[in-house]
């Protein structure tokens, strides 16, 4: 009943040739595009050149001649801008008010009247900062100044998604950092971030229970285990130490800190090869994080604790000992935890035999200047207030984050203001492998088989030598 | 009035002995005046769905042929070559990921397709509390999808969750939901159907409700049971309908992203890392990947197509269906 | 339910089809009652144990969501975006979905098929060429660059099941309209869609869902805060990197909820009944 239409065959095709053609064209077209799309989105940032005026609140002095940059063609972007307009991207630094972001900004307009700075809250999570960053300054646009994670900078800089700083600002800007954050910030000889604020690995303890058993703030991991089993066994917490294993990028952060305490590293100084099996100290490290979780003193879920996991247990007071960032002390103290008053902060215990403190590897998160940017000079003034003492101190001192800036961090009042930061001059520091721009890849050939480890799916010399030829064949150009 | 006893044929709802055809003369010039009346009505739709989207896929597909490397100046293109597919091909985590996709979607569908037909089956005799009902149901289908994830996250949280306590109620000794490959991939398998069989129910209840009313009471008459009722009756006269909700439900299974992102970031190792993992992965994390990010995009894309060739004979019946 | 007219009283009910839908129910109903609750719970304490109630009852999450994000603001740039893709959405869609069912075009496989592939594709891949073409235009920050995408995007969808619909309608009813001499457009309108409301209810359902929670392009086309949807805002505004403030999200995730459960309160009536008998048959 249904019929399928009497028309005569040929203009059945006719029609089926209009479609061929409609579409063939579409694609057509869109090749086209595509194929000059790579050159159109040449988004060369000019300068503005105003060249007067002083310097403001900032650090460096910039005393030198501005150097020429090809295709931005020149310009005088060494910091000394007085006016403009700046898209700044950062995500939320704390959750109570009032919102750290703002108070600088308006500080620094304060002090640059002409310059107008607008803030885009980015997304908190790091990885999702990333990608949409990725797809905005690929395309061509994206925020002007941007604040990003401390190892971003290998594959941002590879990327050219931000601009190299070593080009516009002197040596002495850069020695105003404490030591190794530069470093951790170079890629290829270039320094493509600027430290804004720190974080590290801290060791948080009952201060309460260890007074009431008299035991002392352990030194050694081994000291922390058999502290934990005592007060477990006195019912006194249910577990002994928290930290982070979860298949995610903290993951590889407590690995540094163990890994570098029983003397191992990641990569050799070439960033070509992993030398994770070159001797013995990754296995002793995983595998003393895997017997924290099948001895008890750590929790089983441990495979997939995450900082808020563990910074719970702790605030529950579930745990004697944890590991975690420096927001961890204030979030300890503030309303609805168990555990106000009973908080003490140290460095990092380390293996026995070692000398006192372990590491705590470098957090935190570093200015970007975006290359697509159209007043790179105001940017890059933005940038040398933010990292200057003025600016530091209000972080410090108004917002306990661990300063960037050395004088800053050296200063009394600022080591006073706080019990974290009174401990950061005690503590010694590891990056994370990541100068390379595949640090991603590295990262999760580490984290993978360190969560599985701890979480017993895998042994840990298998884990070691899993991640170890992972990233020789990430290195050599294998996988994606 | 004719009152038949058997279904009517699914190609006409014509009742039997009428032609639906006018006098023949007339018939061609109609049928042309129709048919541009139908490319007119359709137009709209269809150019704007080109501008949109022709343009970013196209390009997306080209980029995966293309050695090309992401800078801030933009994409910058070179060469022809097949070089991506084959790496993602030899890339074991990939093989894995289109495994467990298929796998996962195939899962899935079957448990949405029989609970959400069981929901739409009751829902169509409530005559009051209806709408309550679809509104309540309708929420987990209207939470953002990273909401969902968190929700379930909490729920499965190793210390702190409902979920986890249920499953210590069953004999599991401090249960880690989400640490065990098996149980992670389940775990992400009942929030995902938590969250989706409204979709199917209610795409299923829309098409039971505009079934015609007549043969349910000739079945009546006729001393069906319900079961018969249900299978010989509903179910053929559903089957485009069934069809419907199957179709696009597999077409957003195979984009499952937000659920393992957040539970269990692709882990425990890659167990749970989707497809959309991995392409989001190798576009963004891996360094300058954005080539093989593309191909597994494409093949994604043309994995699902080909699945839905291999029902071609469904869809040729459903798209036939009152053509002309 | 003829063999369950015999039971009385509860028993009627107890089939074996009710019990599996009421387990179901229930399955669904539990989370949710875990997220209503919870965002009532003190938000710094809501992660240290389980409790299957708040132990202080407090609002505090709303209050915070409210601020920490210009919320109102949220809410007014999803419901624009959101009602205008629907709205373009269900008015294209129904015209497409129409013509693709009814009307005798030739090709309408090949039209079908490429509509299927279009929502195929993975939308990460398409957000990078789709920023270029935005940023080119000037359209970046503004609600023309997401009402864009999601109709387009959920246009594909629409059509599929509006024509599913659509087909579901005896011809006799057009026949009606044609033999009383009305225009195909208002053979649509007034016979057709009426008969259809199901289907256009569902369309519009899930169209209106798939915008208001829609996150990826909402975030990476519209990232000035003021333009920030209600997903971007909870991703943007709510936590730091290492916090989840399971709190905030659950109350901003129970408010976001409420207008799609008016949209479906206001609107159910239209599933309510489908054809109603007698018009044609006489």
């Amino acid at each position: 009943m249904a019929s399928t239409g009497n028309l005569p065959v040929r203009s059945v095709w006719r029609r089926r040739g209009f479609h061929t053609a409609a579409a063939a064209a579409a694609i057509a077209t869109s090749v086209a595009l595509a194929g000059c799309g790579s050159s159109s989105n040449n988004n060369n940032s000019s300068t503005n050149t105003t060249a007067s005026g002083g310097l403001g609140g900032g650090g460096g002095s910039g005393t030198t001649t501005s150097t020429t940059l090809g295709k931005t063609g020149g310009g005088t972007a060494k910091g000394t801008a007085t006016s403009g307009s700046i898209k700044f991207w950062a995500s939320p630094i704390t959750t109570s008010s009032p919102d750290p972001r703002k108070v600088l900004i308006t500080a620094f307009e304060k002090a640059y009247p002409h310059i107008k700075v607008t803030l885009e809250s980015a997304p908190s999570d790091t990885d999702t900062n990333r990608s949409v960053l990725s797809s905005q300054i690929g395309g061509g646009g994206g925020p002007d100044v941007y604040m990003g994670d401390v190892i971003w900078p290998a594959q941002f800089g590879s990327q050219k998604f931000a601009v190299p700083l070593s080009k516009y600002l002197p040596n002495s800007y850069f020695n105003t950092f404490a030591p190794g954050l530069i470093a951790g910030a170079t890629y290829n000889g270039q320094v493509y971030g600027a430290p804004f604020f720190e974080d590290q690995g801290f060791l948080y303890y009952r201060k309460d229970i260890l007074k009431a058993d008299h035991l002392q703030v352990p030194k050694t991991w081994e000291q922390l285990v058999s502290e934990s089993k005592q007060i477990q066994a006195k019912k006194q917490t249910k577990y002994g130490y928290v930290f982070q294993a979860a298949d995610y990028e903290g993951a590889t952060c407590n690995f540094m800190e163990f890994l570098t305490d029983a003397g191992g590293k990641v990569l050799n100084s070439s960033a070509n090869k992993s030398e994770l099996s070159a001797n013995n100290a990754a296995v002793k490290a995983l595998t003393f994080m895997h017997s924290l979780v099948s001895s008890g003193v750590s929790p089983s879920g441990e495979s997939t604790y995450q900082e808020a996991n563990a910074m719970n247990a702790f605030d529950a007071g579930d745990a004697a000992f944890l590991r975690n960032w420096d927001y961890a002390y204030s979030t300890s103290q503030a309303s609805g935890s168990k555990v106000i008053g009973k908080v003490g902060v140290a460095p990092l215990p380390t293996f026995k035999g070692q000398s006192y403190p372990g590491y705590s590897n470098i957090g935190g998160w570093n200015l970007y200047v975006n290359p697509n940017s159209k007043n790179v000079a105001a940017d890059i003034t933005f940038v040398k207030w933010m990292t200057g003492t003025k600016a530091q101190n209000i972080l410090a001192t108004q917002f306990s984050e661990i300063p960037t800036n050395q004088s800053v961090r050296t200063e009394s009042k600022v080591v006073k203001s706080n019990a974290v930061l009174a401990i950061v001059p005690k503590t010694r520091l590891v990056a994370r492998p990541a100068q390379t721009p595949k640090y991603a890849a590295v990262s999760q050939a580490i984290y993978q088989n360190v969560s599985a480890a701890v979480g017993g799916s895998k042994s840990p010399s298998a884990a070691i030598s899993a991640a170890n030829s992972s990233i020789n064949s990430t290195l050599s150009g294998g996988g994606l | 009035m004719a009152v038949t006893s058997a279904p009517p044929p699914a190609t006409s709802g014509l009742p039997p002995g009428v032609s639906g055809r006018p006098l023949v003369g007339r018939h061609d010039v109609f049928r042309r005046q129709l048919a541009r009346l139908g490319w007119g009505f359709s137009a709209p739709a269809l150019i704007f769905i080109a501008l949109v989207t022709v343009f970013p896929i196209v390009y997306s597909v080209i980029i995966s042929f293309r050695h090309v490397l992401l800078y801030s100046t933009g994409f910058h293109m070179s060469g022809f070559t097949l070089n991506n597919y084959a790496k993602i091909i030899h890339y074991g985590p990939w093989r894995y990921a289109v495994a467990f996709t298929v796998g996962y979607t195939v899962v899935t569908v079957l448990v949405e397709l029989v609970l959400g037909m069981g929901i739409a089956l009751v829902l169509e005799r409530l005559s009051r509390g209806r709408g309550i009902m679809m509104a309540l149901l309708l929420l987990p289908w209207s939470l953002i999808t990273v909401i969902s994830a968190r929700l379930w996250q909490y729920l499965y949280d190793p210390s702190v969750g409902a979920a986890s306590k249920l499953v210590q109620l069953f004999g599991a000794h401090n249960p880690v939901i989400l640490g065990h490959n098996a149980s992670a991939i389940i775990a992400l398998m009942v929030a995902d159907i938590w969250k989706t069989t409204p979709f199917v129910a209610i795409i299923l209840l829309a098409g039971l409700v505009m079934l015609p009313q007549d043969v349910y009471e000739a079945a009546e008459v006729d001393g069906a049971s319900e079961w018969a009722t249900f299978f010989r009756i509903t179910l053929p006269m559903l089957a485009p309908t069934i069809g419907l909700a199957i179709l696009f439900r597999v077409l957003q299974a195979f984009g499952l992203f937000d659920l393992p992102n957040v539970l269990t970031g692709g882990g425990p190792g890659h167990a749970t890392t989707s497809l959309a993992i991995l392409g989001y992965q190798a576009m963004f994390e891996f360094n300058q990947a954005w080539g093989p990010g593309a191909a597994i995009a494409t093949s994604t894309a043309l994995l699902v197509v080909l699945g839905c060739l291999c029902f071609y004979r469904v869809f040729k019946a459903q798209a036939a269906r009152e053509v002309g | 339910m003829m063999r369950n007219r015999r039971r009385t009283g509860v028993r009627r009910y107890l089939n074996v089809m009710n019990v599996a839908v009421f387990l179901t129910v229930l399955f669904v109903l539990v989370p949710l009652y875990f997220m209503v609750v919870s965002s009532f719970k003190n938000p710094n304490t809501i992660g240290q144990s389980l409790q299957l109630w708040p132990a202080q009852w407090t609002v505090k999450n709303y209050t915070y969501v409210w601020t920490a994000s210009h919320f109102g603001r949220n809410i007014l740039n999803s419901l624009i975006v959101s009602v205008c893709s629907t709205i373009l959405v269900l008015a294209l869609g129904s015209m497409a979905g129409y013509a693709l069912g009814r009307l005798p075009m030739r090709g309408k496989l090949p039209i079908l098929m490429t509509l299927l592939m279009i929502s195929v594709f993975p939308v990460i891949g398409v957000i990078a060429p789709l920023y270029v073409v935005l940023r080119t235009i000037g359209w970046l920050n503004s609600y023309q660059a997401l009402i864009l995408p999601y109709t387009a995007f959920n246009l594909p969808f629409a059509i599929w099941i509006l024509r599913n619909y659509f087909l579901g309608i005896p011809r006799e009813m057009e026949e009606t309209g044609r033999i009383d001499g009305a225009s195909p457009m208002r053979t649509l309108v007034q016979i057709i869609m009426p008969q259809a409301a199901p289907g256009l209810f569902t369309a519009a359902v899930f169209c209106f869902t798939a915008c208001w929670t829609e996150y990826l392009m909402a975030l990476s086309f519209d990232s000035n805060t003021n333009m920030h949807t209600i997903p971007v805002a909870i991703g943007s505004a709510l936590s730091t990197i290492y916090t989840v403030p399971y709190g905030p999200y659950f109350a901003a995730s129970c408010m976001a909820a409420v207008p799609i459960g008016i949209l479906v309160l206001v609107f159910r009536k239209s599933v309510v009944s489908g054809l109603t008998s007698g018009a044609v048959k006489g």
